[in-house]
C-alpha cells in the first residue's frame, strides 16, 4: 500500500502497442456471459476476456459490458465492423444497440509465470 | 393507486458484511485493517468477486471525504489481486461515461463522487495521468457543440443551461490537479485549462438570456471555477469574453503547430497543400 499520495512520475508501463483492449458497451442488462459469447462466436483468437454484469442501481440505464483483447490487430476492425451498432435484443424484445470502442484504460491482467500472483498468507 | 413495492433481494450475511466494512467502518485510521479483512475473502468465488468489485466501484456509497480511503484500499488490494484493480478502474471510467450519456440530475451526486474517486485513484497510482486527461477532455467535448442553435436544441447532450460538467471538471482538478505541477503533465494541464476556459465562457455568455432551472448555479459555478483555477495556477489570466478565449485557443494551437513543424517539417505538409 502506498502511504503517501504523491505520484512522482508516471510509470507508463511498456505496453505492447499492437494489442489493444476493446470494450463493448450498452449490452442488455439481462444478457449473460454465455449468451454473449454465443452471439459473437466465433471469436478470433484473444488473450483477455472479461464480462461485467450490469450495475442495477442505475435502473433503466443499467447495461452489461465486455472487454476483449484480440491477438491480431486486424480482428479489432473486423469485430468493430460487425458489432458496432449491432442491435442486441433481450427476452422482452427491447433493443440495445451496442457500442464498440477502444477501452480508455488499457492495462489488463497478464499471467506472468516468473511472478505468480502473491497468495495471501492470511 | 396501488404501490408496486419493489422487492428487495435479501443479501447474504457475507454480502452484508462486505457492505458494512466498506461503507460504514472504513475511515482513515482503519484502512489497513479493512484491507486485511478484504484480502481474507474468497476471491476465487466468482459471485462474491463480482459483488465485491461492484461494491468497490460504488464510491458514491462512501462519505465524500472518505473516498480517498477507498482508493487507498483498492491500491492495496491490487498488489495481491491485480486483475481486480483493473476491473475496478474500468468500472469507474464506465460510470463516468454513462453519467455523461444519461445526464440525469438524480445521478449528480453520484457523478461528482465518481469523478473524485478517479482522481484519488490517480493519487494512489492506480491510473496514469493520461486517463485523467482523457477524462477531462471527454468532459468538455462529449456531445458539446459551440453552435448556439445546436446547444439550445431539446435533445442536446449537454444543454446550455446545465453547468454540471464544469463542476465535474473542477472536482477532478481539485482532487489531483495539484500534482500536475512539473514536466509534461504541467504543460498538458496548461493546455487543458485554455480549452476549459473556452468551454466555460461559452456556457456563461450564451446562457445569459436563458431561463435556468437553477438560477443561482451561474454564480456558484463561477466561484468554483475561479477558485479551482487560481489555486492551481495563481498566475492564470482569466478572460472575460468567449471570443477572447477562442483566440487564446487558436494562438496556443498555432504555437504548438509551429514547434512541431520545427522538429518535423512534413507533419502538417498535407494540410497546407
Amino acid at each position: 500500500m502506498t502511504s503517501g499520495s504523491v505520484p512522482k512520475t508516471d510509470s507508463e508501463k511498456p505496453n505492447d502497442n499492437v494489442v489493444k483492449k476493446i470494450v463493448i458497451r450498452r449490452l442488455p442488462p439481462t444478457l449473460t456471459k454465455e449468451q454473449f459469447l454465443d452471439i459473437v462466436s466465433p471469436l478470433p483468437e484473444y488473450d483477455y476476456f472479461y464480462y461485467c454484469n450490469a450495475d442495477l442501481s442505475l435502473g433503466a440505464y443499467a447495461f452489461c459490458r465486455a472487454y476483449i483483447c484480440f491477438k491480431n490487430h486486424q480482428d479489432v476492425f473486423n469485430f468493430r465492423d460487425r458489432f458496432d451498432n449491432y442491435v442486441f435484443v433481450d427476452s422482452k424484445s427491447n433493443e440495445y444497440p451496442a457500442i464498440v470502442e477502444y477501452a480508455p484504460y488499457q492495462r489488463r491482467y497478464k499471467f506472468d509465470p516468473k511472478n505468480p500472483p502473491k497468495k495471501d498468507s492470511k | 393507486p396501488e404501490n408496486n413495492k419493489i422487492e428487495k433481494k435479501a443479501l447474504s450475511p457475507l454480502h452484508e458484511y462486505v457492505k458494512k466494512i466498506l461503507y460504514k467502518d472504513l475511515n482513515k485510521l482503519c484502512v489497513e485493517k479493512i484491507l486485511r479483512l478484504m484480502k481474507k475473502l474468497n476471491w476465487d468465488n466468482e459471485e462474491l468477486r463480482f459483488y465485491c468489485i461492484n461494491c468497490l466501484i460504488a464510491a458514491w456509497n462512501v462519505r465524500y471525504n472518505s473516498i480517498h480511503c477507498l482508493a487507498n484500499l483498492v491500491s492495496g488490494l491490487a498488489l495481491y489481486y491485480e486483475e481486480v484493480g483493473f476491473q475496478i478502474v474500468d468500472g469507474v471510467i464506465e460510470d463516468i461515461r454513462l453519467g455523461l450519456e444519461v445526464n440525469l440530475p438524480k445521478f449528480n451526486q453520484r457523478r461528482v463522487s465518481m469523478v473524485k474517486y478517479l482522481g484519488e485513484l490517480y493519487n494512489y497510482r492506480m491510473v496514469e495521468s493520461s486517463i485523467i486527461f482523457k477524462t477531462l477532455y471527454t468532459l468538455i467535448t462529449y456531445g458539446v457543440s459551440y453552435d448556439i442553435n445546436e446547444a439550445m436544441s431539446e435533445n442536446a447532450i449537454d444543454p446550455l443551461d446545465n453547468y454540471f460538467r464544469v463542476r465535474l471538471v473542477c472536482a477532478l482538478l481539485d482532487t489531483c490537479g495539484q500534482y500536475f505541477d512539473r514536466g509534461s503533465t504541467k504543460k498538458k494541464l496548461d493546455c487543458f485549462l485554455v480549452y476549459f476556459q473556452k468551454y466555460y465562457l461559452f456556457k456563461k455568455e450564451s446562457s445569459q438570456g436563458v431561463e435556468m432551472a437553477r438560477p443561482f448555479d451561474r454564480f456558484d459555478v463561477e466561484f468554483v471555477f475561479t477558485e479551482v483555477l487560481s489555486s492551481l495556477r495563481p498566475e492564470f489570466k482569466f478572460l472575460k469574453k468567449f471570443q477572447d478565449a477562442c483566440d487564446a485557443v487558436v494562438k496556443m494551437e498555432n504555437e504548438i503547430k509551429e514547434s512541431l513543424t520545427k522538429t518535423n517539417p512534413n507533419l502538417f505538409g498535407d494540410f497546407n497543400q
